[in-house]
């Protein structure tokens, strides 16, 4: 193998065979290179949905009140369901180690003042749990607390987009902002990675919006986390005793598909990842395609090229080249070539990945990149299967015998 | 040098079966410098291909420098005709890529001499058929008499015991092949054992034996007085 001898022959028979050893080396290289595209390009779909359902956790479950469609325990359908603050104390007791964090949720457009400038907003007045539950990143100041909430206090936590309409460059903190006339003290400003969107949002604390709002004990909807630990069946089950409970609590009957919603996001993440899933295995197929694929051109190359130099081989023979020399020439040749261009295939198809990678900025694509041990099995696959191609030629090759080989009379 | 008996040789032709060689008995010592000669199809040239250990024969006895030639694997076939056998074909068979010199150093390549070693006696083999200034050019570069001298020296590269030729003249003009004949008989005179298929009788008759094949067997077996080929030249 590491005979400087036949690494010579074998250097002096590729530069001298520049057309032969271009083609081998060709559909190696191209093998790789679709590979690492295909793999990348998949990769990149999967973190794309990754991004874009991380944004909020991704254990939240949310409870929604509808209308009911049956008449159940005398009361008639039609009947609109209203949640209570005693629903959520009611979860709280009931599920103790099922949740996380809990929170109510009220959601008012507001058209939101400060000095000349306005704007029109939307303003969730939550308990201080939801900022865990929305991901949402505090960049100055604080969240919503306990106390704001006892207290009812004006107080308003506003985005990031909001603070730059309102207040251009001077610092919201402690400011006061008018929400439909009424004065709120900003106490936060808030980001939120996930959408620009969300940074277009303003919370307050749900006790305060429920005094504004006919003070009542009203809340729209509820938003929970459920135990990290839990698995998806787990999740699952969960959330379908919230709902049995919940139904039952507001005297809905069990099959009424409208009086409550719950919807889990654990449910939402299953399909996401069964479907990336899906594309992997797919993918995974079209690999093992452009494998074969790869190695039919290998071996078709081999064949040419054992075919081509089928005379040398006699000539060799004649001068005394046992079989196996003959084998081992072919063989670390083919080795060489594929090995070496699988490699360049896959620096230039890494290199491509890596250069337009971070310049792609959509949603659904994001980061598209392979893992290197990927890589490199295909590379050595590949090459092992050059050499399996090339091997069978090359031992009918070896055992021509010298005669047939010269034969040109 | 060479020891032949009864030696048998057929060829499947489809359903038929060709009798090529019918009992070939026949000596060589050494030093000689026999040309086999016959038409085509006498089986002159499946004899020497015998003779190189490039064929196998279906029955007799070969000696070759007093040991048997027989059962002989690929491996084995490899390793007598490195250590025992030259071989000038009638179209050279230069290996296209490699330059004379290389062409030269490749039996000594499978000997296992070392490279410094083989540079040198590449050398030395191309003066002797006076192509020492030829030896970086590649085959293409070359006339077919160069070639052919190209050809020989690499069969005299590995010292062989005995140099087949096959032809050596076939694909030659007479000016060449009485040049080639020339390097040919030199060869002899420093004491290498030679033997020449061909089947022109001016080529024949600058050997110093004619042996003459003839469907098979052989018909005739005569020393005969050499014509020196540099009368001509």
């Amino acid at each position: 193998m590491f005979d400087r001898d036949i690494w010579q022959e074998i250097f002096h028979s590729i530069k001298n065979n520049k057309l032969r050893t271009f083609l081998t080396g060709f559909s190696v290289g191209w093998g790789i290179f679709i590979l690492v595209m295909l793999l990348g390009s998949v990769n990149g779909m999967q973190n794309g949905f990754h991004n874009q359902f991380n944004d909020d956790a991704t254990n939240t479950i949310f409870v929604s009140p509808g209308k009911t469609s049956k008449a159940y325990a005398g009361f008639e359908a039609e009947r609109r369901i209203q949640f209570k603050n005693d629903d959520i104390e009611y979860i709280k007791k009931s599920f103790g180690g099922d949740f996380e964090q809990i929170s109510g949720r009220m959601r008012r457009g507001t058209t939101a003042r400060y000095k000349s400038e306005t704007g029109t907003y939307q303003v969730q007045a939550v308990h201080p749990d939801f900022q865990v539950i929305e991901k949402t990143i505090i960049m100055d100041g604080r969240f919503i607390n306990t106390n704001d909430l006892l207290s009812s206090s004006k107080v308003a936590v506003i985005g990031r987009k909001v603070a730059e309409d309102l207040f251009k460059k001077e610092d919201p903190i402690g400011k006061f902002v008018e929400f439909n006339g009424l004065p709120f003290r900003v106490i936060g400003v808030f980001t939120d990675d996930g959408d620009d969107n969300a940074e277009r949002g303003i919370f307050a604390p749900i006790s305060t919006y429920q005094r504004i709002y006919g003070n009542t004990e009203n809340i729209d909807q509820i938003a929970l986390t459920y135990n990290t630990s839990y698995d998806l069946t787990k999740a699952l089950e969960f959330s379908r005793r919230l709902e049995d409970i919940m139904k039952r609590r507001h005297k809905i009957s069990p099959e009424d598909q409208a009086g409550i919603f719950v919807w889990n996001y654990a449910e939402a993440f299953d399909n996401i990842s069964s479907f990336t899933g899906l594309l992997n295995k797919g993918s995974i197929f079209v690999v093992i395609l452009i494998l074969i694929a790869g190695i039919v051109g290998i071996g078709n190359i081999m064949i040419f090229i054992i075919k081509e130099r089928t005379k040398e081989i006699g000539v060799r023979k004649a001068l005394g080249a046992e079989p196996w020399q003959i084998i081992k020439l072919v063989l670390f040749e083919s080795i060489f070539i594929t090995g070496l261009s699988g490699f360049i295939g896959l620096l230039f198809a890494t290199g491509i990945l890596a250069a337009i990678g971070p310049n792609i900025k959509t949603d659904a694509f994001a980061d598209p990149s392979v893992s290197f041990s990927t890589v490199v099995t295909a590379t050595v696959i590949l090459v092992i299967a050059g050499v399996l191609a090339g091997l069978i030629p090359a031992v009918k090759a070896a055992n021509v015998k010298p005669i047939v080989a010269l034969s040109d009379k | 040098m060479i020891e032949i008996k009864n030696l048998h040789k057929s060829y499947k032709m489809g359903s038929n079966s060709l009798h090529v060689l019918k009992g070939i008995n026949f000596n060589v010592e050494e030093g000689e410098l026999v040309a086999i000669m016959g038409s085509s199809g006498s089986g002159k040239s499946t004899l020497l291909n015998i003779l190189g250990m490039l064929d196998n024969s279906d029955s007799g006895e070969y000696n070759l420098d007093g040991v048997p030639i027989k059962d002989l694997n690929e491996t084995k076939a490899a390793r007598y005709r490195n250590k025992f056998l030259g071989f000038v074909f009638q179209s050279f068979n230069l290996i296209n890529y490699k330059s004379a010199a290389e062409n030269v150093a490749l039996p000594l390549y499978y000997q296992k001499v070392g490279r410094k070693e083989r540079q040198e006696k590449a050398l030395k083999y191309l003066e002797q058929v006076g192509l020492r200034d030829w030896a970086s050019h590649l085959p293409s570069e070359l006339s077919g008499g160069q070639k052919q001298r190209v050809a020989i020296a690499r069969a005299l590269a590995a010292e062989p015991k005995v140099l087949l030729a096959d032809e050596p003249t076939g694909a030659l003009d007479s000016t060449t092949s009485y040049e080639v004949m020339d390097l040919i008989q030199k060869i002899n005179d420093a004491g290498n054992t030679i033997l020449v298929v061909t089947h022109e009788p001016d080529i024949a008759d600058m050997c110093k034996r004619i042996v003459h094949l003839k469907d098979g067997v052989i018909v005739e077996d005569k020393k005969i007085e050499q014509v020196r080929a540099d009368q001509y030249v």
